[in-house]
């Protein structure tokens, strides 16, 4: 049981190396009158052999290390914060999602000084509207309710 | 030489040097935030500097370029996230020094082996230009076949015990670089018909994703049992000592990326990354590495700012650009009246001369701001975690959406930050993904060319004596140690003999 | 503070924008009261470049003096995914109300026709050209295919191998019609990333000939490394008058590399106009005409409506006829 995690890892590269190789037989065709030697699949499968070889290799030699740890609570959370995000922007824009995030996971996180909390997080995107928006003059997405006001 | 004084002359005047240090201080910030390169900065910018002077004009741009490429090292170092792509190979052990409060110590090795690199190939620049820009007719797809293969076998020769792991994670690198139209066939691949992934996988996003998501969400796991202590020294700067150990990795980096550089097809960001592996093969104290080794910072940051001289090599003396940065300089020259090329060193003297001279300044320069602000800098790595990650996450956002606006490029940062979290906790290494994605494409692209030049029969690449050294080379790399071990074995019986 | 937020802007602008673009939404029509100013808000060009790429910086290389002619602020919207199809699918999710312009160059044809879930060829309006750079067929000098008549003779007998961009890219179709129309072998295309790598390739002895640019292999030329030997415009050039054009030799066959201005159809015929004057004197002006100056570029590259859409319309059809021929549509 000691080597078990490599060989999941092993396990996983094979699997990406198989659907990998045979998404390969999705491809759309090369037409006949562009055909020249090496086509478009013959590449990425040659990657995906190495690929499942060396997931051999790693399977007959695992290193022996611990199982990684678990993760807490507030891993998943942050895992969640970030998934969050994407939607959150949809709908709200880029910087008042970016503002919500900050001081959703410096809570999460622990940090209850609130004051130090709320303005780093202002301070923060205001930097960044300084920058990437007034400076650089960068469209950043406005989200749903952006486009519903100011477009 | 009259024309090599009259152009340090111009860095009397006033107006030259305002634009120098304009230009600098501009690049170190943008340098540092991730999202705004040095080249986009210039793209940005260049509408504005068709008012000014052509002398002016590339004294601002080339100080852009030379201090963006040691300011992405700030962010790599302090918080893990490369602020410009050329610096990510500095995050590798840049960041372990941080970790280990030792933010000071690698912000100060930085400024300086980027001076040096960077005034190295200044200098070489002016020596050896149009003669390094010979060999660049030499390097068709074949060489560069061969130069892919070479990158890639780095990973094989990185030593440890994660070798079929580091191969591992490069061959998925070469897999995600298939991804998207295939140039020879124009055949889509792996694009599932979403067209954000029809152009390729950009190697920004992944490249924020897989250092710096991946360091949150790993932080986020670890805050509970294990608080992280930073000692107070990490305002400490390098002694001499440091850098009498570290002048090797330097020599090695400057040298590597004034070459790489020069070769049209390859930037930076290759140029650190081998100069990286170079620097741990040639290193007499391997052991360090991967755990916060000084030499790993001085090595790749000494080569990713040789590579910005050796990249104006091929744009100056040939007309065409070394790198991305280097294209959108060349376009500003073309809009000032000055039309790259062979002539160029005999026409325009005064005015190539004086480019190099604003260089020269600006690698001064950024070591003088560099080593001034790096206990400042080196501050930053003690900011409570509760505030510093969230804050990096927010940055890796517009790092990923900035240079195309895409939210194509935000989604894939997030994955592969998923993706990297996965790879710390068992023990892979992020860099070789790095290298296979930046090489993987030049890998198949340059050996389908070479194929169609060779009316498909691979001995034609016994007719090319670079590539054949190139991969002699290779082969000895791998194979070298190995026969090392093997003639240690049957020296000391004849010795004993 | 107005030109802080693109696409944001005044108070009122927005409204009648907002209501356009979220009809579905509900958004009540009755706002879309304001129709008689134009411009009245920001202008977004979209391009399918990155930033500092070569259609990006024609784009902000016009925007210089857009603003002072049209009186108000433009800023360019990137979107680089799938050769232009993001761009084209951007522009046409704005209101059709002229405050959106998309640069375009021929990639964005061969795209369109290549996916039909586009907005297709007839929803383009062309507004005005910005740059029109003739290609030229370009050997290693000192090639015994050096000499336009001797190269035109070794086409007929062996496929050459050609430099040039991607498979199925506008490169392709100009040297796929470039030799249909001169009876030639079947070329050979060896793709390549970009203008740089073809001529380094073309002057190291990898590639038989290149279609360039003229700007492209400047350096070279001048120093007597390659060798123009055709051009495919209508005229030659008035900086290499030595150059023939292909149809002199009897090859009719034309190619460059254009960009220009459309608004996607449905946008008011009155703003088109106020558009096309508008960009046509910005571009006429001294940044716009030294920029395209020193890139080589002819003057005349800016033009008008009507020549601008009779070119869109040529183009076209001859890349529908090639990428049919070629088996890239289907």
């Amino acid at each position: 049981m000691r080597a078990q995690p490599d060989r999941l890892c092993a396990a996983a590269v094979a699997a990406v190396a198989i659907a990998a190789f045979a998404a390969t037989y999705g491809f759309d065709e090369v037409p006949p009158g562009l055909a020249q030697g090496l086509g478009a699949a013959e590449f990425p499968r040659l990657v995906c052999l190495v690929l499942l070889g060396l997931a051999v290799l790693l399977a007959l030699n695992p290193a022996s290390r611990k199982p990684p740890p678990r993760v807490p609570a507030a891993g998943w959370g942050t895992m969640g914060l970030a998934i969050g995000f994407l939607p959150l922007m949809m709908v709200v824009g880029m910087l008042p999602a970016m503002l919500v995030f900050l001081i959703a996971l410096g809570w999460l996180w622990g940090e209850r000084r609130r004051g130090l909390l709320l303005g780093s997080a202002v301070g923060l995107v205001a930097g960044i509207w300084l920058v990437f928006v007034r400076l650089f003059a960068l469209s950043l997405p406005g989200g749903w309710l952006g486009d519903r006001f100011f477009s | 030489m009259d024309a090599f004084l009259a152009g340090m002359a111009t860095l009397t005047d006033p107006l030259i040097l305002g634009m120098i240090l304009a230009g600098t201080v501009l690049g170190i910030v943008v340098g540092a935030l991730p999202g705004i390169s040095g080249s986009t900065t210039i793209a940005l910018l260049l509408p504005l500097t068709i008012g000014v002077s052509p002398i002016a004009a590339l004294a601002f741009m080339g100080s852009v370029y030379c201090a963006a490429n040691f300011g992405g090292s700030i962010t790599a170092i302090l918080v893990n996230a490369p602020g410009d792509p050329s610096s990510s190979a500095t995050a590798i052990e840049g960041y372990r020094l941080a970790e280990r409060g030792q933010a000071g110590l690698a912000l100060g090795m930085s400024a300086v082996a980027s001076a040096i690199g960077g005034i190295f190939s200044v200098v070489m620049l002016i020596f050896a230009a149009p003669l390094l820009a010979r060999a660049a007719y030499s390097f068709g797809p074949p060489e560069y076949f061969a130069l892919a293969v070479f990158g890639l076998s780095m990973c094989a020769a990185i030593g440890g015990d994660g070798r079929v792991k580091n191969l591992i994670t490069a061959a998925l690198g070469v897999l995600l670089a298939t991804v998207g139209i295939d140039l020879t066939s124009g055949v889509e691949r792996y694009s599932f018909g979403i067209m954000e992934l029809s152009d390729g996988i950009n190697f920004v996003p992944v490249l924020i994703g897989l250092f710096a998501v991946s360091e949150m969400l790993d932080q986020s796991t670890r805050r509970a049992e294990e608080p992280k202590l930073i000692s107070m020294d990490a305002a400490k700067l390098p002694t001499g000592a440091d850098f009498r150990k570290c002048g090797r990795a330097i020599g090695i980096g400057s040298v590597i990326g004034a070459f790489i550089g020069a070769l049209p097809a390859l930037g930076a960001t290759t140029a650190a990354l081998v100069g990286y592996n170079e620097t741990q093969r040639w290193s007499k104290h391997k052991h360090e590495f991967g755990h916060g080794a000084l030499e790993g910072v001085a090595g790749p940051e000494a080569a990713n700012n040789a590579a910005v001289g050796g990249s104006m090599v091929p744009t100056l003396a040939l007309g065409i650009p070394g790198s991305a940065t280097t294209a959108i300089i060349l376009a500003g020259l073309i809009v000032q009246g000055v039309r790259p090329g062979p002539h160029l060193f005999n026409e325009q003297p005064v005015l190539l001369y004086a480019v190099f001279a604003s260089m020269l300044a600006a690698n001064l320069l950024y070591l003088v701001l560099g080593l001034g602000m790096a206990k400042l800098f080196a501050r930053i790595s003690l900011i409570p975690p509760t505030l510093l990650w969230p804050a990096v996450f927010v940055l890796s956002v517009i790092g990923a959406y900035g240079p195309n606006q895409s939210m194509g490029d935000v989604v894939i940062m997030l994955v592969a930050g998923g993706v990297g979290f996965l790879f710390r906790r068992h023990g892979f290494s992020p860099a070789p993904l790095i290298m296979g994605l930046v090489l993987g494409g030049m890998l198949e692209e340059a050996l389908k060319q070479s194929m169609i030049i060779f009316d498909q029969n691979p001995l034609g690449f016994a007719h090319r004596p670079i590539a054949l050294l190139l991969l002699a080379v290779t082969l000895s790399g791998l194979l070298g140690p190995l026969l090392l071990r093997m003639l240690r074995v049957v020296r000391p019986q004849k010795e004993a003999v | 503070m107005t030109k802080s937020h693109p696409p944001s802007t005044t108070r009122r602008s927005l409204l009648g924008a907002g209501a356009a673009s979220l009809g579905l939404l509900a958004a009540p029509g009755l706002l879309c009261a304001e129709e008689e100013k134009f411009p009245s808000k920001i202008i977004e060009v979209v391009t399918h470049a990155g930033v500092g790429g070569g259609t990006d910086i024609t784009a902000r290389m016009m925007m210089v003096q857009a603003p002072a002619v049209l009186g108000t602020e433009f800023t360019v919207v990137n979107r680089t995914a799938g050769s232009g199809a993001a761009a084209l699918q951007y522009a046409a999710s704005r209101p059709r109300d002229g405050h959106t312009i998309l640069l375009i160059t021929q990639t964005h044809l061969l795209t369109m026709l290549r996916n039909k879930s586009l907005p297709q060829f007839d929803e383009l309006v062309g507004v005005a050209r910005a740059t029109e750079d003739p290609q030229m067929i370009m050997v290693k000098a000192g090639s015994p295919l050096a000499d336009p008549r001797a190269f035109i003779e070794a086409s007929k007998e062996r496929g050459l191998k050609y430099g040039g961009t991607h498979v199925g890219s506008v490169d392709h179709v100009a040297i796929f019609s470039f030799a249909r129309a001169g009876g030639f072998k079947a070329p050979t295309l060896v793709p390549f990333r970009g203008g740089g790598d073809i001529v380094i390739n073309l002057v190291g002895g990898n590639i038989d000939v290149a279609l360039l640019n003229p700007a492209e292999a400047e350096a070279q030329i001048g120093a007597g490394e390659v060798k123009p030997v055709l051009v495919l415009s209508r005229q030659r050039l008035a900086t290499m008058p030595d150059v023939p054009t292909a149809q002199e030799l009897g090859i009719r066959a034309t190619a460059a590399t254009t960009r220009g201005f459309v608004v996607l159809k449905g946008t008011p015929e009155d703003r088109v106009a106020k558009l096309e004057s508008g960009l046509v004197k910005a571009m006429s002006g001294q940044v716009f005409q030294s920029y395209l100056k020193s890139s080589g570029q002819a003057s005349d590259s800016v033009t008008g409506q009507k020549e601008w859409q009779e070119q869109l319309v040529e183009f076209n059809g001859q890349a529908r006829e090639a990428l049919t021929s070629l088996g890239l549509l289907r």
